[in-house]
């Protein structure tokens, strides 16, 4: 190998390595963790690049086999096996790729038993398995020309596939005729979220046309690659050809889709300046129109220099086209946003680097190009002028050592680096978001006694309401911690007097905050859900003189240095914890961490509400310390279905 | 300064810890692979496992090795075992593997791990200057050789420190920073450099042993090294 080839593998391997571990992330906890993806954008880079884009990508397959197979253009055999092989890669990398993005990955043969027959997903799904199945079967003698199958059995299966030949290519053909249109059929669905510059009733020509094109670029794209990689001959004479046909293809695409914009009278909005207009100009520059005229000219398509530059240009332009229809124009919910996180992006640059891995060790081991196409390489002057050392033992190393021991580094760093970047989510699993807890307000509320039940109803008043008879104006407290429109009105007042007025604050406000009294709930649990630390660790170091003071809390030197074993608070904190108040501390003592809001206030409330009831049964009644004493928003069904988590014991 | 200890406990330490696992286990099965591809083209592929056996074990616990440099030989076997001893049985060390993973293991009291932390620092030291101090090791060493012991004690000192912040004369934040970090470089260093015999060492003799078995035609590869093909080397 030379340094070239050793550079693109080394860089191939640690993608891999970067791969494995956003795979192990994606499958253990999930594609919430993993991805961007939500109810509104269930779509995105995946489906956009692995599926439509990968499908379109591999089109030079079936272009090529019909180039040579039913045209008899003979001359371009010598595209034929690079191109098969590169067909059966990519729609492996689409399999691979759509495993990623399906929830139910092991669901995947479904289609085959349980048909929707009206589905045109049935239709892709079926049509790319089928084509994988014809492209392996197409490819297969060449795998079977390699000496580890010199058998008999095989040499047979081989002349039988040799015969079934021009038969699997027509079945090629077709069953890619369908799915690279129906892949376009699928937005059909979406008229009105598909923006109008891309959504068309014919939007399944337009994307089979784009995929010849693709197709043509592909291969010359791809045939440059080998030339770079393996010092192969460029067959300028052959890519010229391609090139014209592909001019003619990506022109007539270009037409096709201005004639449609213009003949359903959209044209115009092609031209108007906004984001999108401007967007679809770029992406028919770039994909079809540029490369399409100036391919044209025989000048140009004979310029290995142009050529090269005009096919990346339009794979890329095409490869646009179906990220716009995909991700791009495409309407999402009011609200809902989609950008692929960058384990979305590795997962598809994974299985393009495993792609091409593959794609170079079936190149070294199989008679992938003809042998006219590979030229002797050029002895490598710095091996003979090598001196020999005793003490370098890598210079003795055979070359089949030393790959093995590049690419293993190379996918060490990668996987290393990538378990350091997982976000949080996907290296420990999907956690509660942070609901952070604010103030509750004051509301003007109207209070009406329930006639002969226990208890008021809170009502409040509209902007020109008139209060029912018999109802008192009050002020209530409003608690919907975390802003999410769910909340419980409180009277506060109203407790205060049956509680004991003044001194009955410290039975809820049982903690003040220092240089603070009645400190609110909000203060120290801070959190909808989660427990909360309390605790300022820097700003205690910094009021106790820094390094001579970590001693003052952290007193028993022979203790490791934590929580736990720190001086009580309260040792300072005298009058932290109010005397006399309903809460008491955890049997290990103030500890710095708060419990969750939520909790906190069910705590406090139910159990007083349960034991009022139980203890004074005249006064309350047993339904005191349910949940709709509180949550007056909630109805009945609301409760039943809610009960697993509201109750420990159920109903 | 505390935004920086995140970063240095959190993903910097993440990458080495992981670097540091898949590393080692990478040379392992590259060593297990080389060595049986060289016993499978080996001319002569009787090895000698009983006296292999004995080899390794002698130099896993090398208390028979001492008579022959004494001072370095101990110098070096406190190094180690202070080496392994204080990260892993740490208390402060478990505490975090129990708020991180769950999992916890005895720990040594904290005054032996001072001592012993002092010790490792002491013997780097001197493990330097023996070093230097000889003609013979001095002309057999690299800069590697100096350095090395060096760097494995930066975590070491910098971690006596902070656990002792009345000693400390620099911000304990930032003490604290310099361990994690330095204890990070080691990490990474451990599957990359010689210290990678810290996984390796149980198959140093067989690997030893193994390059001494030559393939069948070794002696015209040699030649062809050489390019003194059908002359006399």
């Amino acid at each position: 190998m030379n340094a070239r080839q050793t550079i693109f593998k080394s860089i191939l391997w640690w993608i891999m390595g970067v791969f494995a571990v956003v795979t192990v992330a994606r499958f253990v906890n999930g594609l919430g963790s993993a991805t961007a993806l939500n109810d509104g954008a269930p779509w995105g880079f995946w489906i956009a690049f692995d599926v439509m884009a990968g499908v379109a990508l591999a089109a030079g397959g079936f272009v090529v086999a019909a180039t040579v197979h039913i045209f008899h253009l003979k001359k371009y055999e010598a595209f034929a096996r690079p191109a098969i092989l590169t067909a059966l890669i990519g729609y492996a990398a689409v399999a691979l790729g759509l495993m990623y993005d399906l929830g139910l990955p092991w669901h995947i043969w479904h289609p085959m038993i349980f048909p929707q027959v009206h589905s045109v997903l049935f239709e892709v799904a079926m049509c790319v398995m089928l084509y994988l199945t014809v492209l392996f079967l197409e490819f297969a003698p060449v795998i079977l020309e390699h000496p580890l199958f010199a058998w008999p059995l095989f040499k047979s299966i081989h002349s039988l596939l040799k015969r079934v030949g021009v038969p699997l290519v027509i079945a090629g053909i077709v069953l890619s005729t369908l799915h690279q249109s129906s892949l376009g059929s699928l937005f059909l669905i979406t008229p009105y979220r598909l923006h109008a510059l891309w959504y068309s009733p014919i939007i399944w020509i337009q994307f089979f046309i784009s995929a010849i094109g693709l197709g043509l670029m592909t291969v010359t794209l791809e045939s440059f690659f080998s030339a770079w990689f393996f010092r192969h001959r460029l067959r300028m004479d052959l890519l010229s050809g391609l090139a014209r046909a592909g001019s003619i293809v990506l022109l007539l695409y270009a037409a096709v889709r201005f004639a449609d914009l213009d003949i359903r009278g959209k044209l115009g909005a092609a031209f108007d300046g906004s984001a999108q207009a401007n967007l679809f100009l770029f992406e028919m520059a770039v994909a079809a129109v540029i490369p399409g005229v100036l391919l044209a000219f025989p000048k140009v398509r004979n310029n290995a220099k142009a050529l090269g530059t005009l096919a990346f240009l339009s794979v890329m332009g095409v490869i646009g086209y179906r990220f716009d229809v995909c991700i791009v124009a495409f309407a999402r919910p009011e609200g809902t946003t989609y950008f692929p996180t960058w384990l979305e992006v590795a997962v598809s640059l994974g299985i393009v680097a495993a792609g091409l891995l593959t794609f170079l060790f079936a190149v070294q081991h199989l008679k992938v190009y003809p042998q006219d196409h590979v030229e002797p390489q050029a002895p490598q002057a710095g091996r003979a002028a090598r001196r020999f050392e005793p003490a370098v033992v890598r210079s003795m190393l055979p070359e089949s050592l030393a790959a093995p021991r590049r690419a293993s580094l190379a996918v060490l760093t990668g996987a290393a680096l990538a378990v350091a970047f997982l976000p949080q989510d996907a290296l420990f699993g999907a956690r509660p978001l942070p609901a952070p807890v604010q103030l509750s307000r004051t509301v003007d509320a109207w209070v009406l006694p329930r006639s002969g039940a226990f208890g008021h109803d809170f009502i409040l008043p509209g902007p020109d309401g008139t209060p029912p008879a018999g109802a008192q104006a009050a002020a209530l407290t409003m608690i919907d911690g975390n802003r999410d429109g769910r909340l419980v009105l409180f009277n506060h007042q109203r407790h205060e007097d049956v509680l004991g007025g003044d001194g009955a604050c410290v039975l809820c406000h049982h903690q003040d905050m220092p240089f603070h009294e009645n400190t609110e709930c909000y203060l120290c649990h801070r959190d909808m859900y989660s427990v909360t630390d309390i605790f300022d660790h820097s700003s205690h170091v910094a009021w106790l003189d820094g390094n001579a003071g970590c001693a003052r809390c952290h007193t028993d030197p022979d203790a490791v240095r934590s929580r736990a074993t720190a001086m009580p608070c309260l040792e300072c904190h005298v009058d932290m914890v109010a005397a006399g108040a309903r809460v008491k501390l955890p049997a290990e003592g103030m500890t710095g961490l708060a419990p969750g809001y939520m909790e906190a206030m069910h705590e406090l409330c139910v159990r007083c509400h349960e034991e009022k009831a139980a203890t004074e049964p005249g006064k309350y009644p047993l339904e005191l310390g349910e949940c709709r004493t509180c949550h007056r928003d909630i109805g009945e069904v609301d409760l039943k279905r809610r009960w697993p988590y509201l109750t420990k014991e159920g109903p | 300064m505390d935004a920086m200890l995140e970063w240095a406990r959190g993903p910097v330490f993440v990458f080495s810890l992981t670097f540091m696992l898949l590393g080692l286990l990478r040379h392992v099965l590259v060593t297990f692979y080389e060595m049986r591809r060289t016993l499978g083209r080996a001319g002569d592929k009787v090895l000698p496992y009983r006296q292999i056996l004995k080899a390794t074990a002698q130099w896993l616990f090398p208390a028979g090795k001492i008579r022959h440099e004494p001072l370095f030989s101990v110098t070096s076997m406190i190094f180690h075992v202070a080496l392994l001893v204080v990260p892993l049985f740490l208390g402060g060390h478990i505490l975090l593997w129990q708020r991180g993973l769950g999992i916890s293991w005895p720990a040594i009291p904290n005054a032996l791990a001072d001592v012993l932390t002092v010790v490792a620092v002491v013997a780097a030291v001197a493990l330097v200057v023996q070093r230097a101090a000889a003609r013979a090791s001095r002309d057999l060493s690299r800069a590697s050789d100096y350095l090395m012991p060096l760097i494995v004690a930066l975590p070491f000192a910098t971690g006596f420190l902070a656990m002792h912040p009345a000693l400390n004369p620099f911000p304990h934040q930032a003490m604290l920073f310099l361990h994690v970090m330095s204890g990070n470089l080691v990490l990474v260093l451990l599957p990359i450099t010689r210290l990678s015999h810290a996984v390796l060492l149980p198959s140093l003799q067989l690997v030893a042993e193994l390059g001494w078995r030559w393939p069948l035609d070794a002696g015209s590869k040699v030649e062809k090294a050489l390019g003194k093909q059908g002359e006399p080397i």
